[in-house]
């Protein structure tokens, strides 16, 4: 296992170099530079012009430009970004990064898994009304196209009906008199998420270590009581209301991101699914006397559980890349958004910067869905 | 009634029968009609003994097996007859009842090439599962010593509880689905072609074994196959089946020695003997019929070379030698007499 990470990590970086120089070329191959944004501008004296690209290094020969970037970027240097001079790339992409992976993990998790839900659903119980619905509306909603969809999303129901903000990533008037910043308050939040994932697989495992066989409420309540007092914390930290809004900001674009996907996840489970029942281990576990549910969930849908998991690489790349349309339109200041802004002004190193971030992520993912595979089925192990 | 009474007494000699089979009758619904799988079978399993079903491809067998424990697919009908369990009948339980029966009271044997093992747990655990789901043990330390003694039972080490079903060879994992098949007590083991899969030599280790795990624990064991060898190694009765029907039913020696109905008799010398005298082998000729329109009269006659114009028309009536019956118009053995009832 370890010769084997250490061969995809270094297939990992070949990749990002190969990402990155396209991507250079790529931005190169459009015309002007950063500078020529100000070439226009009649205030601007023709020596502050070239001080400028000086300043930048865009006045060196492109061959130049590229082996300097190069390296910075292999010593973790991603230098200063054009747009938001002074700040360096790296702070901006550290602010919007977890923005875009919490929006689009979260979305990505909710369509796995009501698409898995919906998936087993219908295939374990067949011509339903349940199977109609779901699967008419689910590949309208899959077929949809993208910006047309969110358009109408925020339409009904930020203007409509008023139920939800109609974009961004908070309400100013909220945060008016906060003494926080709201990327201290999201990094809260996403700590809280990530202590209270490990305590419910804590919490698992050890109920799973019981010597007890099917009593289930032991861990039930321990769930329970870490949901109350992590509830309690945010309650008396004071920043609660700031933490609702966020979220608030949330619900839309997370719901058309599901909206738009789940059906993937579940026409791919019924599939599989309508094959695994005909095996004969689900007969079998049928044949022990289990419980319907178990036979379904413990042996037909764990087993068509399988493709679906290779295919969330698909869904995880899909939503990166669709980041950038689904974020420009909910103005979401994640890193699509950033990406889109930054192509446009030339602003060369905070395109890098993203890109090679995007590029790690997807990378990253692809490894994470490989090992999460090896882990899920047995027959599977890499050397 | 008198001959009636003697037939049932055919399965009850030994004690009074755990399972009793009266004219069960199941069809499937498919689009080209119905398909009568099972049309009035009948027989009683005492306690302890071994069964055989006999039979081609598509006779019925596995779907006998089938109705016994409940396992039907949704276009299944069952159109007639009871199977009783210690009197009680399985057809009528509630689906939460059926539960306690399967496994519980009566268990199955897969054929280790079908994958009744699921690939992604490990065997063991198989095991526990269905020990769990029927509160024979309550604790997990019970749980998996019951495992490891269901284990020992069938000659498998006790490291196979952590093994997967892909690290198994193909005995090995038959000697899990056996044990599985043990893992509640079961006072029925369904074994469908418990051997088919496997090498001769493993085959036979396997029923020797399977023949002494039945004698040890007292359950009575269905063997289905259409092996006749195993049936003659392992079975005290043999129930021969064609096209839906069980055409004859005696203890394995006498129907093997003198059976009375012409496809039995067809069926066994398309085996070879290894200790008789040495013969061709005929092979029967023609298909069995399509259930979903099957022949007037005896479902045989269009493959038998004893068919007159009586048994193309009518059914044939169920004719009787000491323990022994065949439904059969022209019964092999002369002095065979007809059995009321039918």
């Amino acid at each position: 296992m370890a010769s084997y990470l250490a061969r995809r990590i270094a297939q990992m970086a070949l990749t990002l170099f190969l990402i990155l120089t396209v991507t250079f070329v790529l931005v190169q191959a459009q015309p002007g530079d950063y500078a020529s944004f100000y070439a226009l501008n009649p205030d601007l004296p023709p020596d502050v012009k070239e001080q400028m690209r000086a300043t930048f290094g865009l006045d060196r020969p492109v061959w130049q430009q590229y082996l300097i970037h190069m390296r910075n970027t292999v010593t973790g240097n991603f230098g200063v970004s054009f747009g938001h001079f002074p700040r360096p790339v790296l702070e901006v992409l550290a602010e919007r990064l977890p923005r875009t992976i919490v929006l689009f993990g979260t979305a990505t998790a909710a369509s796995v898994y009501i698409g898995f839900l919906l998936g087993k659903a219908i295939a374990w119980r067949r011509g339903g009304l349940l199977e109609y619905t779901a699967t008419i509306s689910g590949t309208v909603l899959f077929t949809a196209f993208t910006p047309a969809f969110a358009l109408t999303m925020i339409w009904l129901f930020a203007f409509r009906l008023g139920w939800l903000p109609v974009g961004k990533f908070l309400d100013p008037l909220v945060w008016r008199d906060a003494d926080v910043t709201s990327t201290s308050v999201f990094s809260f939040m996403l700590l809280t998420a990530v202590a209270f994932v490990g305590f419910a697989a804590l919490v698992l495992f050890i109920s799973g270590r019981g010597d007890r066989i099917g009593r289930r409420w032991p861990a039930t309540l321990a769930l329970a009581a870490g949901a109350l007092v992590a509830a309690l914390a945010w309650t008396l930290s004071g920043i609660g209301p700031l933490a609702l809004d966020i979220l608030k900001h949330m619900v839309l674009p997370v719901a058309t991101l599901t909206l738009i996907s789940f059906a993937g996840t579940m026409l791919l489970t019924r599939n599989s699914m309508l094959e695994t029942v005909r095996e004969d281990y689900v007969t079998a576990a049928r044949a022990k006397g289990l419980p319907d549910g178990q036979v379904r969930d413990r042996h037909a849908a764990r087993n068509a559980l399988l493709p679906v998991v290779t295919s969330l690489i698909y869904s995880l790349i899909f939503a990166l890349d669709g980041s950038v349309i689904v974020e420009s339109v909910f103005s979401w200041p994640g890193i699509g958004l950033t990406l889109l802004e930054a192509v446009r002004s030339e602003d060369l190193p905070l395109v890098m910067g993203a890109i090679v971030f995007i590029g790690f992520l997807s990378l990253l993912s692809h490894l994470i869905v490989d090992v999460l595979y090896a882990y899920l089925d047995p027959r599977i192990r890499y050397q | 009634m008198a001959e009636a009474g003697g037939r049932d007494s055919a399965g009850g000699g030994r004690a009074a029968p755990i399972l009793r089979v009266e004219g069960l009758a199941l069809r499937y619904l498919t689009r080209q009609g119905d398909v009568r799988a099972l049309e009035d079978v009948s027989f009683a399993l005492a306690r302890g003994e071994s069964l055989g079903l006999v039979g081609e491809s598509g006779c019925g067998k596995t779907s006998l097996a089938n109705c016994l424990m409940r396992l039907l697919p949704d276009n299944a009908r069952l159109t007639g007859g009871e199977v009783l369990l210690d009197g009680e009948d399985v057809l009528l339980l509630s689906e939460d009842e059926i539960r306690s029966v399967r496994w519980r009271r009566i268990s199955l044997v897969f054929q280790a090439a079908m994958n009744s093992l699921d690939p992604v747990y490990r065997v063991g655990q198989q095991v526990l599962e269905a020990i769990e789901a029927h509160g024979v043990e309550t604790t997990a330390t019970g749980g998996r010593e019951r495992v490891a003694r269901l284990f020992r039972l069938v000659g498998l080490d006790a490291g196979v509880f952590e093994r997967y079903p892909h690290e198994l060879s193909g005995g090995m994992r038959q000697r899990a689905v056996i044990a599985m098949a043990l893992a509640c007590d079961p006072d029925i083991v369904i074994a469908d072609e418990p051997t088919t899969a496997l090498d001769v030599i493993v085959q036979d280790r396997i029923l020797r074994e399977l023949k002494r795990i039945q004698e040890e624990l007292g359950i009575s064991i269905i063997y289905i196959t259409h092996d006749m060898a195993v049936v003659a190694e392992v079975t005290d009765r043999v129930g021969v089946m064609y096209a839906g029907r069980l055409v004859e039913l005696g203890e394995t020696a006498s129907v093997f020695g003198s059976p009375l109905h012409p496809y039995t008799e067809a069926l066994m010398s398309s085996f070879p003997s290894v200790t008789g005298a040495k013969r061709p082998l005929a092979s029967l000729a023609g298909e069995p019929p399509d259930l979903a329109d099957p022949p007037p009269g005896c479902a045989f006659h269009p493959r038998c070379a004893h068919a007159t114009a009586l048994c193309r028309e009518q059914r044939p009536p169920r004719v009787g030698l000491g323990d022994q019956w065949a439904e059969c118009w022209h019964p092999l053995a002369a002095d065979a007499v007809p059995l009321g009832g039918d």
